[in-house]
């Protein structure tokens, strides 16, 4: 195996699994934050929601943290070649990230969970808000980083590929950035919305803490329409415009068109199969992804077949992943509306079949984050930086395979305990309930 | 404006040994004052809300070297593979050892992460103390600034030397940051200890000093930083009066003041070098040949002073709120 090879492959495994977390710190602060503001205001019951909505958080934030740390090592370990060439760039971004978020968070978090009795309900309040910006924010500039590596702005090249910054507020103003980053946290809102939801559905069920699972049915119901609207549109239109206009190979690759096309069709279903160039048992919708590219049902879409080998993703990776996202995020508006329908009319904490609806729901969000990234990763092969630098020139010349095989076999023993434990301490926390401490 | 930024740097890596060092070594030194799984849980609930944000000014310290030492940074990580990535693990269970002991009313399930705190956060600080004896001695580097050598080259006897006095160092710390925040019996056990800690402190400095005078021959020409081993003997003398006295807070601040004399003369010695070669007179990765050029060094300099000053103002709000003493739970 080339030394690359293995650092993909350990690259992906590692940020795959630590993007769960985040995913959570990111959907969830907003209701810990409101829970406790509600709850300094005398709602005893948004107290107890606050306290247990808390430990939940608190649990992620903790597995959040734990695999963040690699992360942030890697890009020096593993990916020497690409730090040392554009870590003028990409530095910045990841170090504002440190001082501004991490700093704020876990000063903050600690007074949320150490506070004990010399902080009162209302800065618990303030505090959890706090969190939930501090959370906002790094996953601001940690997005503004991978932005780069998608559409480089801000910079200049010397002679020799090194990367100088020429303006951080190119950088930080991004328009890729910054659509990417509202569709990165509408895309963590959705997941909120359908965990509050669903562990109120599970309530209901059980026939158990029957107020607060109304409440947070209702609350998460809420969440989850409005945010899988904006999944769709603005936020996800406009990832799918910027990848149009700055990467159409990967356009091509999402979307399996294989030969360039005028009026090109959407493909809604389909497999592909690379070696004969098309898309065994296609479901089509015509002219649709000529129009949802250029916003002209004539226009012409380049396919694959008209880009260099050299350039083109690996086709069946990303292709699967965007339909997975697609398709999730189409079938979450499907439940978020009947949802909020039969909220409308009163009758949704006592249709079981909806309320299982929204419980089994849970795992999918997950699951679309994490296709969502894949497109947007592995579509972006055979470069690191797009159209910059390639992936094959960016490890470290002294890391051997053998050596990053070794470090991955030892973080996938090690992720796969603490994806255990956290699984079951979180199922115990939702188990043992709400307490009864107001 | 490289040497400033130099000096951030060590600023921030400085920050992050006094007060991770205090809860590093308060976790290495558990199993000799806390006895009881009360008393053990008590050792952790006083540094359970800060621990974390001490964390950060390591990663933060990583995500600036980045940012202003992109080549250092790059050949640090990469040429010490297998040591970070050791490093790495251990953090990660160490973390994991805070966060989950806490879960379950189990004696078994406690001692098991009891000890994986213990064990890991006092391999962290051996570590990190070979890793700056290394960096005090130089490295072989290869032409473009890379280590090459083995893991077990890292292993010679100067830094394993530097590596144990960086544990028993702050170990001293972390029991006095402990007298701070606990009463009772975990606290009576530390004043037993630290007398004799106390010499061993002494005679590791002398050691210390003694063998960085050798393996970095002894310069000629006098500069005011020479004198910083004296400030260090002073302080390490004020720590002994202080907690005699039962001055706590003093000691603990003189305590501070050790630690970061000794850690100022380690980076005054290292200067401009950020990973030196070895023998010493062939260079190596310098501020100077590290630093990501004009625009990207002025960027990131001024943004993390501006975040160091605005976290100053709220974390001195939030631990005023919530330091104070703890009592033990029998
Ligand atoms: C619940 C999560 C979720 C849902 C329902 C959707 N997305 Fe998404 N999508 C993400 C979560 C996400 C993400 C994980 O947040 C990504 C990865 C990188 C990024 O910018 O956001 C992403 C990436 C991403 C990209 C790739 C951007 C790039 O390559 O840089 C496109 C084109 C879209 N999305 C478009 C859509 C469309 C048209 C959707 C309509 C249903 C949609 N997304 C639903
Ligand atoms: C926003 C911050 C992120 C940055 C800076 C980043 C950076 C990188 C880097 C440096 C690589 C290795 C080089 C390469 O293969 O091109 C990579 C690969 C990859 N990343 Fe990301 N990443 C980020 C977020 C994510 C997230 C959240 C996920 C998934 C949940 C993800 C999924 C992947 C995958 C699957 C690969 C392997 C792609 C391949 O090699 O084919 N990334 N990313
Ligand atoms: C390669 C890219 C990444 C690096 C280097 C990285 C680094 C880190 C580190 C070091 C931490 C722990 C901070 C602490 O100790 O408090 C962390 C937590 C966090 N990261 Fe990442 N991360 C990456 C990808 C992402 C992505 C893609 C997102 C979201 C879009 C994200 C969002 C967060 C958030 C919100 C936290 C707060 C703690 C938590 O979520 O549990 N990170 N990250």
């Amino acid at each position: 195996m080339s030394g690359v090879l293995a650092d993909r492959l350990q690259f992906a495994f590692t940020i795959m699994f630590h993007y769960l977390f985040p995913i959570g710190t990111m959907g969830l602060a907003p209701f810990v934050a409101w829970y406790w503001v509600k709850g300094a205001r005398g709602d005893e019951d948004a107290r107890r929601a606050a306290r247990f909505w808390t430990k939940i958080f608190a649990i992620n934030f903790a597995a959040g943290v734990v695999t963040g740390i690699p992360m942030e090592f890697q890009f020096g370990t593993n990916w020497a070649g690409f730090s040392a060439k554009t870590g003028a760039v990409v530095g910045q971004p990841l170090a504002m990230e440190g001082v501004y978020a991490f700093f704020i968070e876990s000063v903050f978090l600690g007074m949320l969970l150490y506070g004990g009795r010399a902080v009162s309900t209302r800065m618990r309040g303030v505090a959890a808000t706090v969190v939930c910006a501090g959370a906002w924010l790094s996953g601001f500039f940690i997005v503004c980083t991978n932005a780069w590596m998608q559409h480089p702005v801000g910079y200049t090249l010397s002679s020799d590929g090194t990367v100088h910054l020429q303006s951080i507020g190119a950088l930080l103003l991004s328009p890729f950035a910054w659509w990417q980053y509202v569709h990165v946290l509408v895309g963590a809102l959705v997941s909120g919305g359908f965990i509050v939801a669903g562990v109120g559905a599970y309530y209901l069920l059980s026939g158990r803490e029957q107020r607060l699972g109304e409440r947070f049915v209702r609350g998460g119901t809420i969440v989850a329409l409005v945010f899988s609207l904006l999944a769709i549109f603005p936020t996800g239109d406009r990832n799918g415009a910027d990848v149009t206009r700055w990467q159409p190979v990967k356009l091509a690759a999402m979307e399996g068109l294989f030969h360039s096309q005028h009026g090109a069709p959407l493909a809604i279903l389909g497999m592909p199969d690379v070696k004969a160039e098309a898309l065994i048992d296609p479901v089509y919708a015509p002219r649709l992804l000529s129009y949802l590219a250029y916003g002209n049902w004539e226009a012409n879409v380049r396919g694959i077949s008209s880009y260099s080998r050299a350039i083109v993703p690996p086709v069946e990776v990303t292709y699967y992943a965007y339909h997975v996202m697609v398709g999730l995020g189409t079938i979450f508006v499907a439940i978020a509306v009947i949802a909020a329908i039969l909220l409308a009319l009163g009758r949704l904490y006592t249709t079981r079949a909806g309320l299982w609806a929204l419980m089994l729901a849970m795992p999918f969000p997950y699951i679309a984050n994490e296709a969502g990234w894949t497109v947007s990763e592995v579509g972006r092969q055979p470069w690191i930086v797009y159209g910059l630098m390639l992936t094959n020139d960016a490890g470290s010349s002294t890391v051997a395979a053998a050596e990053t095989l070794f470090t991955l076999i030892g973080f996938a023993g090690m992720y796969f305990v603490l994806g255990v434990l956290f699984l079951y301490l979180v199922l115990r926390e939702i188990g043992l309930g709400l307490g009864t401490q107001a | 404006m490289t040497i400033a930024a130099f000096l951030l740097i060590a600023f921030m890596l400085l920050m992050y040994v006094l007060l991770d060092g205090y809860d590093l070594g308060l976790a290495a030194a558990a199993p000799l004052v806390g006895r009881t799984d009360g008393e053990r849980k008590a050792l952790m609930a006083a540094i359970g809300p800060f621990w974390n944000g001490n964390e950060v000014w390591l990663i933060a310290a990583g995500g600036v070297l980045f940012a202003l030492f992109p080549k250092a940074y790059a050949a640090a990580f990469s040429g010490f593979y297998l040591p970070f990535i050791i490093v790495l693990w251990l953090l990660m269970f160490r973390g994991i050892a805070m966060e989950l002991r806490g879960h379950f009313e189990s004696r078994v399930w406690h001692e098991f992460w009891d000890a994986s705190f213990w064990l890991s956060s006092a391999l962290l600080v051996v570590l990190f103390g070979i890793a700056l004896g290394n960096l005090l001695r130089g490295l072989p580097l290869d032409a473009q600034g890379y280590f090459r050598g083995t893991f077990a080259y890292l292993l010679n006897g100067y830094a394993i030397l530097v590596g144990l006095f960086a544990l028993v160092v702050l170990v001293q710390h972390g029991l006095s940051f402990l007298l701070l925040r606990l009463e009772g019996a975990p606290a009576e056990r530390a004043r037993g200890i630290l007398p004799a800690l106390w010499g061993v402190s002494l005679a590791g400095y002398v050691a210390v000093t003694a063998m960085t005078f050798v393996e970095r021959g002894l310069s000629v020409e006098l500069s005011p930083l020479d004198a910083l081993p004296l400030f260090s003997l002073a302080s390490l003398i004020a720590f002994r009066v202080l907690g005699a006295r039962r001055r706590d807070t003093g000691a603990f601040l003189a305590s501070c003041a050790f630690i970061a004399t000794l850690l100022i003369a380690a980076a005054a010695t290292l200067f401009p070098y950020l990973l030196p070669a070895r023998p010493l007179a062939q260079g190596g990765i310098s501020i100077f040949n590290a630093q990501p050029g004009p625009v990207a060094l002025a960027t990131a300099f001024t943004a993390t002073i501006i975040g160091l000053c605005a976290l100053g103002a709220y974390a001195s709000f939030a631990t005023r709120r919530m330091m104070g003493k703890l009592r033990v739970e029998r």
